[in-house]
């Protein structure tokens, strides 16, 4: 028997099943790919350029923050930063207290909360600075980060590139190959030789985020006792590691909370129709098995937007809602949808599912579609989080609330 | 100004493949050449079309002549440029939408116009293309085959500046200097530096393209030629191995040119003002993915991955000035302002296919030696040009200097396309490309599924040590605006799907959007 059951194992879906499971209910998470988390910074960016209360209450009423009421954030967050620290991931960072960190692109990163091993490199600390990249890994260039930091006027000592030891790779590598030999207490040991003698009078050290994903606080700590600074870490291009580190961390809470996990499914949604077809009694999990159906009181779409297919564009400029076929309102033209600007707001980022205080879907009348469905994360409407900074806060939000609403605990 | 001066006997202007042509035709009767492109190799016209390389069947019945030049060219091309060739064969078939008489007046047009066609059973048409809509009556197969224009251009220069001649990249016409009337000197700006220079010439070609008209604007004259802009699509995947046509009169939208890994949907037709007009309209895009679905009934299945647009210059002498550009001719015609303008020392040249641009080449230079009484005779169509290193148009050519480990480590930028770093390296310092989109078109850069959301970074930090005059971000931002002009028409399913995943990295990872607004 199953008291919830969540569509998506992202950010949201996990985290929500987490807070489900804590309360003692009986969870399913049912998801068809693995979620996005290898495309996180790890970091909770709440909202760039003005996180408070105050902010957040004087956005557009139909965004995900005022649906869900930013009055519920601290609680929401420290529900996050009690599960992550259980499971040994350290943030820091408070609401409405900016953190900015550089990005491998010597941008600037604002955030709410950050990884300990991110958070160190906060640039309002004035201890000076060295960026170290790794020979032979393509996916971090400190020389591009020191110099276009020095452009937007933050001074970074240098530059120095780090040797990789061992046998030379077969293939290129990625943050999560460099990741697993990180873990290696003796391969660490040896490479704390090869880097000593390039990094004399070095008080803070950033590299590329892949010092460990496993044993990733004593790779960092043993590191920094050989080395006699300060280390840092800096994201870069997926699969990063510091999301790595935390999709590992909330997958592993949840299945010890007694979340029943079940992958490679598709969710079909499944309408009750005894009751005027006013509630929704579960999905069909589609997987190479076959189908099958999971009967659930109440069910919640944390199913991500057009990226992770909870959301899914036509040709002809419509969107659908990918488990129950809900429809998105928009203005229609597939023109319409997008910007010049590659890296500018973009308006098909907005869309998405329009809720009720409760966190169900409205349907065009201004009523929910179903009693009992729920949704949260990016597949709701109203923000381009991109652009706003605003995804992670979002997520933990609306999950949060969403669990309250479905499990009946939320006020109306 | 004091303008340094070089003189030179031809003056070419415009790199394409018709000025390179040019160039190397008459680099080898022994002319003395200097060729001007304002631009990079393969950032015109050339560079923006489908890939195909045609038989002639297309033009049987519309325009005979360009039929005939097409088909003899494609035995000529084969012969001298094979690498840049991949001889896919091509098939014209008669789908429930065409018209059904069309087939037997296009088979005799064939025979006439000296184009090989052969009909072939139905069934043996779907087996050699299994996604073909399975309703068509008729299929014939022709010599069309696909030819790699990036790959085309860079042995022609090679080949032009091996036999003595210059091309100079990036340098942009602005004035000409007329003595008793005749052109006898240009004015060319370095776009990069501002730097001028005169080039003084006995004969100058204007071999612009789309620009030919404001070229010869410069030396006060008009030029009937109308701008014909074509639009097309790459689709993800190779969803054919042979050149597919329509069997009907030419329209928007009647091939499928399989183009390495990807399938390119051809093409829209229709007259613009501006030769820099490179828009991608919606109406553009429904039409070719909804002509393309009557070859290939699944086609919406499949993923689109790029659009892009060219813009032709065709000849519109005053008897077609109410033709439009999808009716006028393909032919090409060359223009000696000394009988028509009575402008002597320039000769203009406008009009027909990439197909037959070596054609094109001699019969101008046929016209030029005429002029300074050169007797010699032009040998390209006997010269096999190259062999040259670079030949970037198929896979297997990037995978095996990959797996022969010639590429050193790390090896690979661009997972999609096996660009690998010694080939932007190459790039960079060999063919002097200036930004990612130039070493684009040199090494295939971000041209795959991802459209750089991963190589545009790592090709990026490569950059600025190499070429100090790189923006500080390594032409990031550019780059990746670029990809996505080619992208945002396309914005649905997984193509905006991927898009999101690119935009991710930039603003969430990268933090793009938070660099200072000025790069250079």
């Amino acid at each position: 028997m199953t008291d919830l059951l969540i569509v998506g194992q992202g950010f949201t879906g996990l985290f929500a099943a987490v807070l489900a499971a804590q309360r003692g209910a009986r969870t399913t998470l049912i998801a068809a790919g693995r979620g996005g988390l290898s495309l996180s910074h790890g970091c909770i960016d709440v909202r760039r350029g003005g996180a408070s209360p105050n902010d957040l209450r004087a956005l557009p009423a139909d965004h995900p923050y005022r649906i869900a009421d930013p009055a519920g954030l601290p609680d929401a967050l420290a529900a996050f930063h009690v599960i992550s620290a259980k499971a040994g991931l350290v943030y820091r960072g408070a609401l409405g207290e900016d953190l900015r960190l550089t990005t491998a692109l010597g941008g600037i990163h604002t955030t709410c909360l950050a990884p300990e091993s991110l958070a160190r490199g906060r640039l309002e600390d004035t201890l000076p600075t060295t960026i170290g990249d790794i020979e032979g890994y393509r996916d971090f260039s400190a020389e591009l980060a020191v110099r276009n930091l020095a452009r937007a006027g933050i001074e970074v000592v240098r530059s120095v590139s780090l040797p990789l030891i061992g046998e030379a790779p077969r293939r290129d590598l990625y943050a999560h190959d460099l990741a697993l030999r990180f873990d290696d207490p003796d391969w660490r040991t040896e490479l704390a030789r090869a880097w000593k003698p390039r990094l004399g009078g070095v008080r803070r050290l950033g590299v590329p985020a892949v010092l460990g994903l496993r044993h990733h606080p004593e790779a960092i700590d043993s590191l920094e006792e050989r080395l006699d600074l300060r280390l840092f870490e800096i994201p870069t291009l997926p699969p990063t590691v510091p999301g790595l580190r935390l999709e590992r961390a909330l997958r592993q809470t949840a299945l010890t909370a007694g979340v029943r996990l079940i992958e490679g499914a598709r969710a079909v949604g499944l309408i009750d129709g005894r009751r005027g077809g006013r509630r929704v009694s579960g999905v069909v999990a589609q997987s190479a098995g076959g189908p099958r159906s999971y009967p659930s009181p109440a069910v919640l779409l944390a199913t991500g937007g057009v990226l992770h297919g909870g959301l899914v564009a036509r040709q002809n400029g419509r969107i659908q809602e990918s488990v129950f076929d809900l429809p998105v309102t928009h203005p229609g033209a597939r023109g319409l949808l997008t910007s010049e600007s590659a890296f500018g707001s973009q308006p098909f980022a907005k869309l998405g599912l329009r809720l009720d205080r409760r966190m169900r879907p409205l349907s065009e009348s201004g009523g929910p579609f179903f009693e009992n469905l729920y949704a949260a994360g990016g597949v709701l409407a109203g923000s381009d989080r991109a652009i706003e900074g605003t995804r992670q806060g979002i997520d933990i939000l609306t999950a949060h609330r969403a669990v309250e609403c479905a499990l009946g605990e939320g006020s109306a | 100004m004091d303008a340094a001066t070089i003189s030179t006997q031809l003056l070419v202007i415009g790199g394409g493949a018709t000025g390179l042509g040019i160039a190397w035709d008459a680099c080898l009767r022994g002319l003395k050449v200097i060729l001007v492109e304002q631009g990079d190799l393969g950032q015109g016209t050339s560079g923006r079309y489908h890939g195909l390389l045609h038989s002639g069947g297309r033009y049987v019945l519309s325009d005979p002549r360009s039929a005939s030049d097409c088909a003899s060219e494609n035995v000529i091309l084969r012969r001298i440029v094979p690498q840049a060739i991949e001889d896919t064969g091509g098939l014209f078939v008669t789908t429930p939408a065409d018209p059904p008489d069309f087939a037997d007046s296009w088979i005799s047009a064939c025979a006439d116009t000296g184009v090989a066609a052969e009909e072939i059973e139905v069934e043996r048409a779907l087996t050699l293309e299994p996604l073909l809509n399975p309703r068509i009556s008729r299929a014939f197969q022709v010599g069309d085959c696909s030819l790699d224009s990036f790959d085309l251009l860079h042995w022609l220069a090679n080949a032009v500046r091996d036999s003595g001649g210059q091309v100079l990249l990036r340098n942009r016409v602005e004035a000409f200097e007329l003595s008793h009337g005749r052109v006898v000197a240009a004015s060319i700006v370095d776009v990069r530096s501002g730097l001028s220079r005169r080039i003084g010439a006995e004969m100058v070609i204007n071999s612009a393209g789309p620009w030919a008209r404001s070229v010869a604007e410069l030396a006060g004259i008009r030029l009937p030629v109308a701008l014909s802009k074509g639009s097309l699509i790459a689709m993800a995947t190779r969803l054919v191995h042979t050149v597919v046509n329509r069997c009907r009169p030419p329209q928007d939208g009647d091939v499928i040119v399989p183009v390495g890994t990807v399938a390119v949907l051809g093409t829209t037709d229709f007259e613009v003002d501006n030769p820099a007009d490179h828009s991608i309209q919606d109406w553009e895009v429904d039409r070719l993915m909804a002509e393309g679905e009557v070859l290939i009934p699944s086609l919406a299945e499949h993923r689109a991955l790029r659009a892009w647009a060219g813009v032709r210059a065709l000849y519109r002498p005053p008897k077609n000035a109410h033709e439009v550009t999808r009716d006028l001719p393909r032919a090409h015609a060359i223009l000696d302002h000394a009988a028509s303008d009575g402008c002597e020392g320039m000769i203009s040249i406008v009009g027909g296919k990439l197909a037959t641009f070596r054609l094109m080449a001699e019969g101008t230079i046929d016209l030029v030696c005429h002029k300074l009484g050169n007797t010699a005779t032009s040998r390209t169509a006997l010269q096999i040009l190259g062999p040259s290193p670079r030949q970037y148009h198929s896979l297997p050519t990037r995978l095996s200097e990959y797996e022969s480990g010639q590429t050193g480590n790390p090896s690979i930028l661009c997972e999609c396309e096996l660009a690998t770093r010694i080939g932007l390296e190459r790039s960079i310092l060999d063919d002097h490309a200036q930004t990612l989109d130039d070493s684009r078109r040199d090494v295939r850069l971000g041209m795959g599924p991802c459209q750089a959301a991963f190589c545009g970074y790592r090709a990026a930090a490569l950059a600025p040590p190499l070429d100090p005059e790189s923006p500080v971000d390594g032409g990031y931002r550019d780059f990746m605006s670029e990809r996505w002009r080619g992208v945002r028409p396309l914005a649905w399913g997984q193509t905006l799907s991927q898009f999101e995943l690119g935009r991710r990295i930039s603003l969430e990872l990268l933090g793009a959007d938070t660099l200072p607004e000025d790069s250079s």
